[in-house]
């Protein structure tokens, strides 16, 4: 019941960011529920106990389900990765590292900075495998269609 | 068309593009595409967050340069959704240049969502993520009331073009100090997930991702402005609500 307050909550939160950036209809509610995807893959991975691989691999489902949308929509990729990766953004940790730095507690400033650091590492790095992928495959298909052409 | 009306159609796309945050390599792909769709063989662009440079090199060997500057940029994805779609329709159908300055113009004065909605959107970010962190039904109710006030602080402080570092940081003091006093009053029980709930609208998210869209795609120099653009949000949060929670918990 109450994963799916969450699940229900993270929805309704991308709806949020969808209306910030001007996203309207069926794009907006299909954006939003790329957060979803984010969320659920980041529960299914739980068992690893390491939630920066958790992080990375919602990230690359994200970016995944982005590259697909943008393709059968015809829109660009970022509407629908920008929406969706809000979720996983570290706001919490850059909040606990603050908390942890005005109350003078230092090891765990560095701890927790360190922490929210790895975070958007591991999302910028879920970025970078599956863009440099398509990216890939895209010029392998372009590569083939022309030298068949030829 | 002629040259320079070429040259203003494309810019003008690209600079649309760029203000309402699209990846540099869609704004250089985009306006060289148009330009080599209407027969210009030799055509080089360079755009960066805050300028961009179209030179177009005729078969006589003249050359014709634009450059835009780019004063302010916000995120407008409905806007950069349509100026794609534009772009790839120029280049299919290459209308003339009356018609194609009406469908850019169409295209840059799309609708904007109205003030109440925006609001509702900027309590939905912060009351879902407040929930979303692990805060209550009070916590929500409480971060409802931190996103209409920051709201109404964003609006006011962009409308006297106030630099964003600041109002960003003065948000977050505002959004500190609601949480703080509903916390202090015993309304809500978990301050923490209020403020980081309601924070979630200035968190450096776009920032990021296309920062690193950037330096993927390999525009080294607009990836590592954006990435520093990311980091000096996320130190303006801190500092806001960091400054904010202090003081109160040495007054009260």
């Amino acid at each position: 019941m109450n994963t799916i307050i969450i699940f229900i909550a993270t929805f309704l939160g991308c709806v949020g960011f969808s209306i910030m950036f001007n996203l309207r209809g069926k794009i907006n509610l299909l954006a939003s529920f790329g957060g979803v995807i984010g969320y659920a893959v980041f529960l299914l991975f739980s068992f690893t106990q390491n939630d920066i691989m958790q992080y990375f691999l919602a990230t690359i489902a994200i970016e995944i389900y982005a590259e697909i949308l943008a393709r059968v929509f015809k829109q660009p990729v970022t509407i629908f990765l920008i929406v969706a990766l809000l979720p996983l953004v570290p706001g919490g940790g850059i909040y606990y590292t603050m908390e942890y730095c005005i109350n003078g507690n230092i090891g765990m400033f560095i701890e927790e900075g360190l922490h929210t650091f790895f975070i958007a590492g591991s999302l910028v790095g879920g970025i970078i495998v599956v863009s440099s992928v398509v990216r890939l495959i895209d010029r392998v298909k372009h590569h083939i269609h022309t030298t068949v052409k030829v | 068309m002629t040259n320079d009306q070429l040259l203003e159609i494309s810019t003008e796309i690209g600079l649309s593009l760029l203000e309402n945050g699209a990846e540099i390599y869609r704004v250089e792909e985009s306006i060289s595409r148009i330009l080599s769709a209407y027969g210009v063989v030799n055509a080089d662009v360079f755009a960066v967050p805050t300028c961009i440079i179209t030179t177009i090199v005729l078969k006589d060997g003249q050359t014709h340069t634009r450059m835009k500057r780019i004063m302010n940029r916000s995120t407008n994805l409905d806007i950069v959704s349509a100026m794609n779609n534009l772009s790839r329709e120029l280049c299919k159908l290459k209308p003339e240049y009356d018609e194609a300055k009406k469908l850019v113009n169409q295209a840059k004065n799309r609708k904007r969502f109205s003030l109440p909605i925006q609001i509702l959107g900027c309590v939905f970010i912060g009351s879902f993520f407040t929930i979303f962190f692990g805060g209550n039904f009070y916590d929500a109710l409480v971060s409802l009331l931190c996103c209409v006030v920051l709201k109404f602080l964003l609006v006011v402080m962009d409308k006297f073009k106030t630099n964003m570092f600041f109002s960003y940081t003065v948000g977050s003091m505002a959004i500190a100090a609601i949480a703080f006093l509903f916390h202090y009053l015993g309304f809500s029980q978990n301050m923490d997930k209020v403020i980081i709930g309601s924070l979630m609208n200035l968190v450096p998210g776009v920032a990021l991702t296309n920062s690193m869209r950037d330096i993927i795609a390999g525009d080294l120099v607009a990836g590592l402005t954006k990435f520093v653009e990311a980091i000096m949000i996320a130190v303006a949060i801190a500092v806001g609500t960091g400054v904010c929670v202090y003081l109160l918990k040495m007054f009260v």
